[in-house]
């Protein structure tokens, strides 16, 4: 009888990890019991038995004696490694195009991962972390309430809640206010500048881990009067002398108080939602006695640290206390005036980990991000990393015809299969590890820009590049692996016979590559008519006439605080400065552009109405040069002309004024009398940014107090005039800090966000077209290849080199127009939206799109030439003689 | 003066290769082991206990002939060094010392 066999797949399994001199025992031994096996139960059990029994096998103890199959790896990876770096060096163009292809993709693959690891580190460094939790505001949204989603949260809630917890929560520990970014002069000496102040309380130490460098930490700010200081703000006033003892002064409220430096600590990281440079009691910030008694002030952001074993529902429980006995009347008002339904919550406070509220958006801490983002990036990441991925291979195929013979003689002299799939993959690896480089690179080199688009501050300290590296690296070897296996597995297929015999037809297949091409294109094209529409859209705003003159103004803030003394300090220095020749005028206003706005409500015959207003001098017509459409200026010898206003021409429509100059604004709702007479009607003027219409306004000499000087400049010695300004303010104020900004400056300062949009949106359209056209160019390359023989034919036949180029550019062509179709509807709605941002936007036009079509057909058609050129020279003897 | 430590399955294979003196290889140490002490090991633990034992020098092999029962290949077979019995030897004088340090429990009724 025959013996039978053992499963044929589990020996070659066996013979495959197994080394070569130890396979013939354990084969036999195996093979015994695989007999045994047969004669105790049946073939089948014994046949799974032996799979079981050889992959019992595949252990360390057997695998690792596999020490002889490196030595010949080696060799032959000297082989590999010689005919790559010449296959290469041979096809320059094809080669860098491919690595520069690969490394945009790993580059742009590198930088997205920083910025998802830069978000998941965000305020992740706190020793407690777990504990510490920002108490929010969960509340009925009464102003427009929404049956879907009828609550808002908020981060800003009330100075009492601090003691309200402290007293009546046994479940917080620590507690601490956190007030950010107050703009405050601060003096030291003849150091003055105007500085970012942060208030909080004393338990904030015990709360966050930000390291201490100087001074106890139990003890900071625990005196109302103490302060604390960053090493780069001690530096600054203190340069190398100690600064913990020193007095600074700080002007809160135009008041200036003395300060002791009791401590110094390191400034927060990047990725922390508190940052500070100087912090202070927030006992001293504006009207604290007043507000640390209202409920109705929401200002603040409020922090706790929980005990260790806080039960989370008795703090919840306590927290719903709180809004029971304090906002108790409030609550019965609104519900009565709001009609907040029965079974809705008025206000509720919740207890948010403060590791959350980075990623929270709708609790609006300053610099939280959608994680969203970071999905939308990752997304689009690893698409243009599988884009690039097909690229390449569809690159790699174009060459890979030329390699057949290659193929042919390699499998005649004997390699085997997988020997000729190592080396193509090993040539891939190898270029893949040029991109690597190279992405690296490009990584150092947009940073930067990436930093300033995402406005983060992502560095690459040497863990972090060990960590790109590492990363990259990865990449690299996975995409060098995946890409090259398929041009491989395509080249291996070659039978040696037929290729050497010469004549053979054949056809590069890469059915995937057309679609993923018309996505590329697609993707490209809705880049090229965003961006054309966003240029022109920022060219309109930027050039647009705004109504009034914003050159060769100078803005001065009087950085006194608003009241009285700031318009005193105004008026002293207009006087100082009337007999300069350099300055043409000088007028005082409460608001500058790009400052925001304030708006007053009155009511008339029953309406509601509203209107913008401006406390301005005499001279802010003729400083901004605005014109007067009816009735005069402010007259200073006029005293009744104090409570006299100007008005725009929105408001006299608003109003529905025939003849606005006998008519009276009675914005103050008086009802003693008529109002302010309206002695002016001034020209329409965009007062506000272009993404808002204009709105009623109204110009008052005594609404309130000026806070901004304009000096309107004479072209030409523009540093020697600020100098002289500057000279006159300091003898005015020699306690502050002298600023100053162009008016002009200020107004484009308001498109800042949509001028970074654009630069994202251009960087990405050089990015996508740079990879479509590699696309393109890979594709048309196989189209190429494909048609020689085609082309050849139609030569002979007395085809034209003109004709053959159009043959090969019209399906091109063809795939262009398809993507434009895609892509400009997709385009035209988005751009919709975005132009639906500005009350004063450019319309869409057919133009723009056949600009657009323009462009896109000409790049495509850029890149296919290369191949249709050459193919179209070929002399058809060179491909036809092989028939 | 032992130089290697012996796990408890390194001294019973070495023990085992002892036993079936010129006839040791794989299959027939399961079948010894399964006869002598009814327990169930694994062919490739043995395998690779015996490559573990034949690196630190306490077996030597060599291939033996081939029948049909294996499919014409050849067996592995093990011998035990002079080295490997002066370990077994000298871990059974321990044992024994160390077992004649055990106080004599009486059995009461």
């Amino acid at each position: 009888m025959k013996n039978p066999e053992p499963p044929k797949k589990a020996t070659r399994l066996l013979e495959w990890f197994c080394p070569p001199e130890l396979f013939e025992s354990i084969y036999g031994d195996l093979y015994e019991a695989f007999i045994e096996d047969i004669n105790a139960t049946n073939t089948a059990t014994a046949r799974r038995l032996f799979y079981w029994n050889v992959i019992r096998f595949f252990r360390p103890g057997i695998v690792l004696r596999n020490k002889f199959n490196l030595k010949i790896n080696n060799l032959m990876l000297n082989s590999y490694f010689k005919i790559a770096t010449r296959h290469l060096a041979k096809r320059k163009l094809y080669s860098s195009i491919n690595a520069i292809g690969l490394s945009i993709g790993i580059a742009f693959a590198i930088l997205i991962y920083l910025f998802i690891q830069d978000e998941r580190k965000f305020d992740q460094f706190h020793q407690d972390k777990e504990l510490i939790y920002n108490i929010a505001l969960k509340q009925y949204n009464t102003w427009e309430p929404n049956p879907e989603k009828p609550y808002d949260f908020t981060a800003y809630v009330q100075y009492p809640l601090r003691g309200a917890l402290k007293e009546e929560v046994p479940e917080a520990e620590y507690v601490s206010g956190l007030s950010m970014g107050a703009k405050h002069t601060v003096r030291f000496q003849d150091k003055i500048f105007i500085e970012d102040l942060t208030y909080v309380d004393q338990d904030f130490f015990q709360i966050f881990s930000f390291p201490v460098l100087q001074g106890n930490k139990n003890k900071l700010l625990k005196d109302k009067h103490d302060v604390v200081l960053t090493p780069s703000i001690a530096e600054k006033y203190f340069g190398t002398t100690n600064p913990l003892g020193q007095t600074i002064e700080i002007d809160i409220n135009g008041e200036s108080g003395d300060f002791v430096v009791t401590g110094v600590v390191e400034k927060p990281p990047a990725q922390s939602s508190i940052s500070f440079d100087i912090l202070i009691n927030i006992a001293n910030s504006s009207y604290y006695e007043e507000n640390n008694t209202k409920w109705r002030v929401y200002s603040i952001m409020v922090l706790a640290k929980l005990h260790e074993n806080a039960n989370p529902e008795r703090l919840q429980y306590n927290l719903d206390k709180i809004v029971e006995k304090y906002m108790k009347d409030a609550e019965l008002k609104a519900r009565e005036r709001y009609l907040i339904p029965e079974d809705k919550l008025f206000k509720q406070y919740i207890a948010v980990p403060f590791t959350d509220v980075h990623l929270d958006t709708e609790l609006g801490w300053p610099g939280s991000n959608d994680p969203m983002y970071s999905m939308i990036l990752a997304g689009i990441g690893i698409l243009i990393l599988l884009i690039a991925c097909i690229n390449y291979i569809t690159l790699a195929l174009t060459t890979s015809a030329s390699r057949r013979i290659e193929v042919g003689i390699r499998k005649a002299i004997g390699a085997k299969p997988a020997q000729l799939f190592q080396q193509f993959s090993f040539e891939s690896v190898i270029l893949s590890m040029v991109s690597f480089l190279i992405a690296v690179g490009l990584v150092f080199l947009f940073l930067p820009s990436f930093n300033q688009f995402t406005d983060k501050e992502i560095s690459l300290h040497w863990t972090q590049l060990l960590e790109v590296v590492a990363v990259g690296f990865f990449l690299a070897i996975v995409i060098g692996l995946l890409a090259g296996s398929y041009p491989a597995v395509f080249l291996v297929r070659y039978k040696p016979t037929k290729v050497l015999k010469g004549g053979t037809s054949y056809k590069l297949k890469a059915g995937f590559t057309k679609p993923l091409v018309i996505i590329q294109y697609a993707l490209s094209i809705f880049l090229i008519i965003s961006s054309v529409i966003m240029f022109r859209q920022m060219k309109y705003i930027t050039t647009k006439d705004l109504g009034f003159n914003k050159d060769q103004v100078v803005v001065i803030p009087t950085q006194a605080g608003w009241n009285k003394s700031s318009t005193r300090l105004f008026t002293q220095y207009k006087n100082a400065l009337a007999n300069e020749t350099d300055v043409i005028s000088i007028a005082g206003t409460s608001t500058s552009f790009g400052d925001g706005w304030s708006k007053y409500g009155y009511e008339v015959d029953g309406k509601q109405k509203a209107a913008l207003v401006y406390t301005v001098d005499t001279d802010y017509l003729n400083t901004l040069g605005l014109t007067l459409k009816q009735g005069r200026n402010f007259d200073p010898d006029r005293p009744s002309d104090s409570s006299a206003v100007i008005v725009n021409e929105t408001l006299v429509a608003d109003m529905g004024w025939e003849n606005p100059l006998e008519q009276y604004l009675n914005w103050r709702e008086d009802s003693a009398s008529l109002g302010s007479p309206v002695i002016g009607v001034v020209k329409d003027y965009n007062n506000l940014s272009l993404e808002s219409s204009i709105e009623p306004l109204f110009l008052s000499m005594k609404t309130g107090s000026i806070t901004k000087i304009l000096v309107k400049i004479r072209p030409g010695n523009i540093p020697g005039t600020l100098q002289k300004l500057e000279r006159k303010y300091k003898e005015l104020a020699p306690e502050k800090p002298f600023e100053y900004s162009f008016l002009d400056e200020d107004v484009a300062k308001q498109y800042a966000s949509y001028q970074r949009w654009m630069s994202i949106m251009s960087l990405s359209t050089v990015f996508a077209i740079l990879i479509s056209c590699l696309g393109l160019f890979g594709l048309s390359g196989i189209n190429a290849v494909n048609r020689t023989k085609e082309i050849g034919i139609r030569k002979v036949l007395g085809a034209d080199i003109s004709n053959i180029f159009i043959l090969l550019n019209r399906q091109f062509v063809f795939l262009a127009v398809v993507s434009f179709i895609i892509a400009a509807p997709a385009a035209w709605y988005i751009m919709r939206q975005w132009l639906g941002n500005f009350e004063f936007a450019i319309s869409i036009n057919w133009q723009l799109f056949a600009l657009s079509l323009a462009v896109g057909l000409l790049i495509a058609i850029l890149t296919v030439s290369y191949h249709a050129i050459k193919s179209a020279f070929i002399n058809p003897a060179e491909t036809l003689k092989t028939e | 003066m032992e130089k290697d430590y012996l796990g408890e399955f390194e001294e019973l294979v070495l023990t085992v290769v002892g036993v079936l003196h010129d006839d040791a290889y794989g299959n027939a140490i399961v079948k010894e082991i399964k006869d002598q002490l009814d327990r169930e090991v694994n062919l490739s633990a043995v395998h690779v206990t015996l490559y573990r034992l034949e690196d630190k020098g306490l077996v030597k092999s060599h291939m033996g002939g081939a029948s049909e029962k294996r499919g014409g290949r050849r067996k592995r077979i093990f011998t035990i060094t002079n080295a490997g019995l002066s370990i077994l030897h000298d871990m059974q004088a321990r044992r024994i010392k160390l077992w004649k340090l055990l106080p004599q429990i009486k059995f009461t009724s």
